[in-house]
């Protein structure tokens, strides 16, 4: 009938489509739509504020019990608020059905996940430091060795967001996730938060560096363990 | 040996009733459960703990069958999100059942037996805390199950949690090793509760965990079948 | 060939929305999809795009498909300008978005929130046109479109036809009488 001349179409390999690129826009788009609109990341960062605020009333005020109670703080208030984000990511896709628009884009799905997780690190990490400097305030914790500190979080945050990211990719469609999503994930995040509040601790009270290091590679092995694990499963669970 | 079983349960066309092989487990083990504990019973107490340490005749096997419950779930997890059959997820599900049954066998038996022994019901050992962990993953893997009416869904959500849950269990363990040896507070080891066996308590060890297995190979192939009917009434 | 069923059929539930459907759709060909309320159009769309899988059968796609909901998803607090340049990069595409944005008469730094569902429709269109997918499934395209905007339409789908298949699903009679090469009609659930 009509012209169907043009031969058959370049069907879109996975490696076609620039990856890393699309990874890097995907996490800027969201933090562009999340900065518009303000109040998830505000009340977030109000919970921080809070919930530090309140520990410290009630750990304290001796300094020495203070600070040593600081990184186990420290490290639950940001497992607590980070559930608060965790579904942010999805959310934004859910709430507009915009999940479909992404999933028809050519190639793998991988780079949807990727994504997802550089824009949790992008608000995690942040808001991370920033927690970190409140605590430093309210808990008289040291930060002579902020660069080791920085290094602790962004693994810790990493570890976190992995599987959060995962996770909250899995549930999009459900309702009911916000209750889901903290149950599953912290029993699969104990080790990063053991891991994580032990190496801060470490890093507050003067431990040599060879002492904290055990600690980064064990939240390394988990990074890169469900990272990977995460990036195989993802493209499985959400096609169809 | 479970794989051999399974592939061909697989194969067998949405049967009825269980098969033979499955009242073969469920009945064997059912009977020869009797004998397992007489020979628990029958066996002689230990040097140091005295007849506490037959508890062991139960955790033991328990916690056994639990962790392999837990990697078979595993396994027929993965195999559901390659193939997409929802006959792995069947046996992934049965598997995960039994599983939290005889795992949560294993913590009650074990704190029975650490109050006594060590003076407190719970102690932040490894293997202890890596247990609890896995048992939480696997109350969430059946309460996300619960939560999802989607058949579909809830079988790739309830694989991605079988599998990621599982690969925990050796990160979790080594953080909670690490973490308690660089703090060190009243330090219980495992090692202190160690018993001497005696030939004829191992032998009743193994036929207690010989037995277990049994009834696991049954339940979960029964409870698979279980499973098979249920999907049919939801889609007919 | 494009697109090809292989006697799918569907379920949510107890309910088969789709029922042993076979189908092929050809490059430059237009289909309609026809039936009332709740006779599966829009999973029919659905499963044709790949983001439904059937509970039976097969589906085969030989292109890249889009699908375009109704009412159209986009994001509201994003220009129409940034979610074309959005569109095009996830798709590793370029095109120009400046002069289907003129041709679909939209603004270019308004947030869509602002956007009417007219507007919102006609930014879908413009988003298809630039993303030049292989096989075009549209749902009800037609509704909340002005006179105009109608016009565009047509305009798009004839010049979106010589290289690609459109199957739509509508309750537009003239709609298919003007665009479709043929219909398929779906009976009641």
């Amino acid at each position: 009938m009509r012209v169907p001349a043009k031969g058959w179409p370049q069907v879109a390999g996975g490696g076609r489509v620039g990856g890393v690129k699309r990874v890097f826009l995907l996490a800027l788009r969201d933090l562009r739509l999340e900065v518009r609109d303000r109040s998830g990341l505000l009340s977030v960062l109000a919970f921080f504020a809070v919930m530090l605020f309140i520990m410290a009333l009630a750990l304290g005020p001796e300094e020495g019990p203070l600070r040593r109670a600081a990184p186990g703080v420290l490290w639950v208030a940001l497992a607590f608020g980070s559930t608060l984000l965790s579904t942010r990511a999805f959310a934004l896709e859910v709430e507009e059905n915009t999940l479909d628009d992404l999933l028809l884009a050519p190639g793998g799905k991988e780079w949807i996940y990727f994504g997802k997780l550089l824009f949790q690190m992008l608000l995690l990490l942040p808001l991370a430091l920033l927690s970190l400097f409140m605590a430093a305030g309210l808990f008289y914790l040291p930060l002579e060795r902020l660069l080791s500190l920085f290094l602790t979080l962004a693994l810790g945050v990493l570890g976190y967001a992995s599987v959060a990211t995962f996770y909250a990719g899995l549930l999009s469609r459900l309702r009911g996730r916000e209750v889901l999503l903290p149950l599953l994930l912290f029993s699969l995040v104990v080790p990063v938060v053991l891991a994580s509040v032990r190496a801060t601790l470490g890093l507050v009270e003067g431990l040599p560096l060879g002492e904290v290091a055990p600690w980064w590679q064990l939240l390394l092995v988990f990074d890169v363990v469900y990272l990977t694990a995460s990036a195989l499963l993802f493209p499985l669970v959400m096609e169809g | 040996m479970l794989g051999a079983v399974e592939v061909k349960m697989l194969k067998a066309a949405q049967p009825d009733r269980p098969d033979a092989l499955t009242w073969v487990f469920l009945g064997l083990g059912l009977l020869l459960l009797p004998v397992g504990l007489y020979l628990a019973l029958a066996a002689p107490p230990d040097v140091n703990q005295g007849y506490l340490a037959r508890i062991m005749y139960l955790h033991v096997p328990g916690a056994w069958l639990g962790y392999l419950a837990f990697f078979v779930t595993f396994l027929y997890s993965l195999l559901y999100l390659f193939r997409q059959d929802p006959r792995y997820d069947r046996v992934a599900l049965a598997s995960a059942e039994i599983g939290l049954v005889f795992m949560g066998l294993a913590l009650v038996t074990g704190m029975l037996w650490a109050r006594p022994t060590w003076g407190v019901y719970w102690t932040w050992e490894p293997r202890l805390t890596t247990t609890a962990i896995l048992f939480a993953v696997y109350v969430g893997y059946f309460l996300l199950r619960g939560a999802i009416e989607d058949p579909e869904l809830r079988r790739k959500a309830a694989a991605a949690v079988g599998i990621l849950g599982f690969i925990n269990v050796p990160i979790s363990y080594l953080s909670v090793k690490w973490w308690r040896s660089l703090h060190q507070t009243q330090s219980i080891d495992l090692t202190t509760g160690k018993i001497h066996m005696d030939p004829a308590m191992l032998q009743a060890l193994l036929f207690n965990l010989f037995v277990f297995t049994l009834l696991y190979l049954g339940f979960v192939r029964f409870r698979s079948l279980l499973a098979a009917i249920e999907d049919r009434q939801e889609e007919a | 060939m494009l697109l090809r069923l292989q006697a799918i059929s569907k379920r949510f539930g107890r309910d088969w929305v789709v029922r042993d459907l076979s189908f092929t759709l050809q490059r430059g060909e237009v289909v309609a999809l026809l039936g009332p309320n709740g006779s599966g159009k829009t999973t029919l769309l659905r499963l044709m795009a790949g983001l439904l899988k059937p509970t039976r059968g097969k589906v085969e796609r030989l292109g890249q498909a889009l699908f375009l909901a109704n009412p159209p998803a986009f994001h509201r607090r994003l220009t129409a300008r940034e979610h074309l340049l959005y569109d095009l990069a996830f798709h590793g595409k370029r095109g120009d978005w400046e002069g289907a944005l003129v041709r679909f008469g939209l603004p270019e730094d308004l947030p869509l929130l602002a956007f009417s569902s007219g507007m919102r429709k006609r930014l879908a269109l413009a988003r298809l046109t630039l993303l030049q997918p292989d096989i075009w499934l549209l749902d009800e395209p037609e509704t909340a479109l002005d006179r105009e905007g109608r016009g565009l339409l047509l305009a798009t789908l004839a010049e979106a036809r010589k290289g690609a298949g459109i199957v739509l699903a509508t309750h537009d009679r003239h709609l298919v009488e003007e665009v479709a090469d043929r219909a398929l009609e779906l009976g009641a659930a």
